[in-house]
């Protein structure tokens, strides 16, 4: 185990940059996750901390030791692929035991390991068995397996989950989480879903167009977006957003003046995002009223769309209904089309600056 | 989907029909090789012989060194797969795998090379051969044949390699493997199919070459491949074609041998279960 420092790397491909200036440091043990849309950088981030792809410039550290220009099995670190990349024509053992063997370990203690590893991951009933007669959770764990057996001093996972169907994902993500916990090891973990990166990270680094956006715990990214874009990635329904504007600490917004809490100095227009489970039906702080265009109910709470002047859809969020979501508690039947009452507390609001788009 | 059985007798027929086209020759060089030689000239010709030779293929081959040219072709073939595979293998995996200034156009050069036919590259390999003293030498054919074999197994592998993911050789690699290891250890092993392909079609084109054999082997008779040895039994005032047959069908066999040998590894899927 060790901590992982990487020290301004940035990657190239002669005149596009798909990884700016990125620097980290991940203690040991960390479990941290990169996250981002698609071509955000991680997964490049990812193969060049495990030597798969070369930095165009920077350092990266693993303990005290410089990795940068060592080849991926000299930096002693494993990695689960998205695919998996087992290999088809061994045995789970041999596949297990495959990067042991490669590094000369002696037969009867490779065994040993991958029985241990086996049992950590149950999969000692299919030990004799080929990567094709598994399942998709099997082929995870097995991968899994491979990882752990070396006891190495980090693991890099890329995007492990996403090939799985949706309830055996939850689980393999509680079992991951609980494998982390056991095993401790420094876990550097990418992927595109949210809610992975909410629920498994020690902390979370969002990324975007090669940039890093915001580095920090799951809540405090929740609670304290940096800019529009982390409030609008972090949160599912996303970030309501509107176009407002700002005097003297009044808001002119959903038909009405606001007056703010905090004390805030900017003028003129500003974007205000607020989430969609603190709107609440009926009357609140601020209150106005809506005709929804559509409600989605999923049990015990609904999804109302509805429309407001300044509406603004975030980047990369799907634009169906093209205005704003609220998240109520409520089991009964709301009919589409008749007005509803939504309240909120301005104290929830969230400011952003309407050219750069950060927090204010 | 069930068949309807107009659709069942369109298709039965078509099967029919296409191994009626293959196998007629077959057929007919195994009934030429039967016949008396009055019967061979007969019209109509029979389909059958009345009294079928079988005493024939003894007769052959004691009195032609069949041996000795299967001996021959099986040299020249063995060593123009190993060469060509060793050759195009390094080739196929480079193309696939790595991105290099001018590697598809490259790619493309070779292949042209396939579209130049045997008779326009004899005379320079002729020239060239004689040069080192190889003229007569079953060497000739190694390298000749290697030449029109490398350019489309190269092609073949290429496309193979590029059906295997990139992420195994990259977990070889995170494992400890260099990158030629993890060719050998995950690549080599997963493409076998791929590769008993590229090399079925390499010892078959070696196999069934006249043109080249026929231009530097003619003044070795010690040398002489099958095909070779059996166009001498063609004789200047008679030709006995069902001599010519017999000995076709022992030429054959060879080949049907190997295709039985190679057909379980022909199998694809091999790397299923490597992905999703």
């Amino acid at each position: 185990m060790a901590n992982i420092s990487i020290r301004n790397v940035s990657k190239s491909y002669g005149a596009l940059n798909v990884l700016r200036p990125f620097s980290l440091e991940i203690e040991n043990g960390e479990f941290v996750v990169l996250v981002g849309p698609s071509g955000c950088g991680k997964s490049t981030m990812l193969k060049i901390l495990a030597g798969l792809e070369p930095a165009t410039e920077g350092q990266i550290f693993i303990g005290d030791r410089e990795v940068t220009d060592l080849a991926p099995g000299d930096r002693d670190i494993a990695m689960v692929f998205q695919n998996y990349a087992l290999y088809p024509h061994l045995t789970v053992r041999q596949n297990i035991g495959f990067g042991l063997k490669m590094r000369g370990t002696d037969k009867t203690e490779i065994d040993r390991r991958v029985d241990d590893a086996a049992r950590i991951l149950e999969v000692t009933p299919y030990l004799d068995r080929k990567p094709k007669d598994l399942s998709g959770g099997q082929r995870q764990r097995v991968a899994l397996g491979r990882a752990i057996v070396r006891q190495p001093q980090a693991f890099l996972m890329d995007e492990p989950l996403s090939n799985l169907d949706a309830k055996l994902r939850v689980h393999m993500r509680a079992e991951i989480g609980a494998l982390h916990k056991r095993i401790g090891v420094t876990t550097v973990y990418v992927t595109h879903d949210q809610v992975e990166a909410m629920t498994m990270a020690d902390r979370v680094v969002i990324m975007q167009g090669g940039l890093i956006q915001q580095i920090a715990a799951p809540d405090e990214l929740f609670n304290n977006p940096a800019n529009l874009f982390v409030a609008g990635f972090i949160g599912s329904p996303g970030m309501n957003f509107l176009n407002a504007e700002l005097r003297d600490g009044q808001l002119t917004a959903f038909g009405q003046q606001i007056s703010l809490p905090r004390a805030t100095t900017h003028q003129g227009p500003v974007v205000v995002g607020l989430r969609p489970e603190h709107l609440t039906l009926g009357e609140g702080p601020v209150t106005f009223s809506v005709r929804p265009t559509l409600v989605e109910s999923l049990g015990s709470e609904k999804y109302v769309y509805f429309e407001a002047e300044g509406a603004r859809i975030a980047d990369g969020e799907d634009s169906k209904s093209k205005g704003l979501i609220a998240r109520v508690s409520h089991s009964g039947a709301l009919p589409r089309n008749e007005e509803i009452r939504l309240g909120f507390d301005p104290a929830q609001l969230y400011l952003f600056n309407f050219k750069t788009g950060e927090r204010l | 989907m069930k068949r309807t059985f107009a659709q069942s007798l369109a298709l039965y027929a078509t099967v029919i029909f296409t191994l009626l086209m293959i196998l007629f020759p077959v057929y007919w060089l195994v009934v030429t090789a039967l016949s008396t030689t009055n019967e061979l000239y007969r019209l109509p010709p029979t389909f059958w012989p009345t009294d079928p030779q079988w005493d024939i293929f003894a007769r052959v081959w004691a009195a032609k060194p069949i041996l000795m040219w299967l001996w021959n072709s099986m040299l020249a073939a063995v060593g123009s797969v190993a060469l060509s595979m060793l050759v195009s293998v390094s080739a196929g995996y480079a193309l696939s795998r790595y991105s290099m200034r001018g590697g598809a156009t490259m790619g493309l050069f070779v292949l042209t090379a396939k579209m130049l036919p045997a008779t326009l590259l004899v005379i320079p390999l002729f020239s060239i051969f004689s040069s080192f003293g190889l003229i007569g030498s079953l060497w000739t054919l190694v390298l000749a044949h290697s030449t029109m074999i490398i350019p489309f197994a190269t092609w073949m592998l290429k496309g193979y390699f590029d059906t295997i993911p990139k992420e195994l050789e990259q977990a070889a690699m995170v494992d400890g493997c260099s990158p030629i290891g993890a060719m050998v250890r995950v690549v080599l092993p997963i493409a076998t199919p791929g590769l008993a392909a590229t090399a079925l079609y390499a010892f078959v084109l070696s196999w069934a070459d006249y043109a080249y054999a026929r231009t530097f082997l003619v003044n070795s008779p010690d040398n002489w491949t099958a095909n070779l040895g059996i166009t001498t039994m063609q004789g200047e005032y008679v030709t006995y074609w069902n001599d010519i047959s017999a000995a076709s069908v022992f030429i054959a066999l060879p080949i049907i041998a190997i295709y039985l040998f190679l057909e379980r590894y022909l199998v694809g899927g091999l790397t299923a279960g490597a992905e999703k």
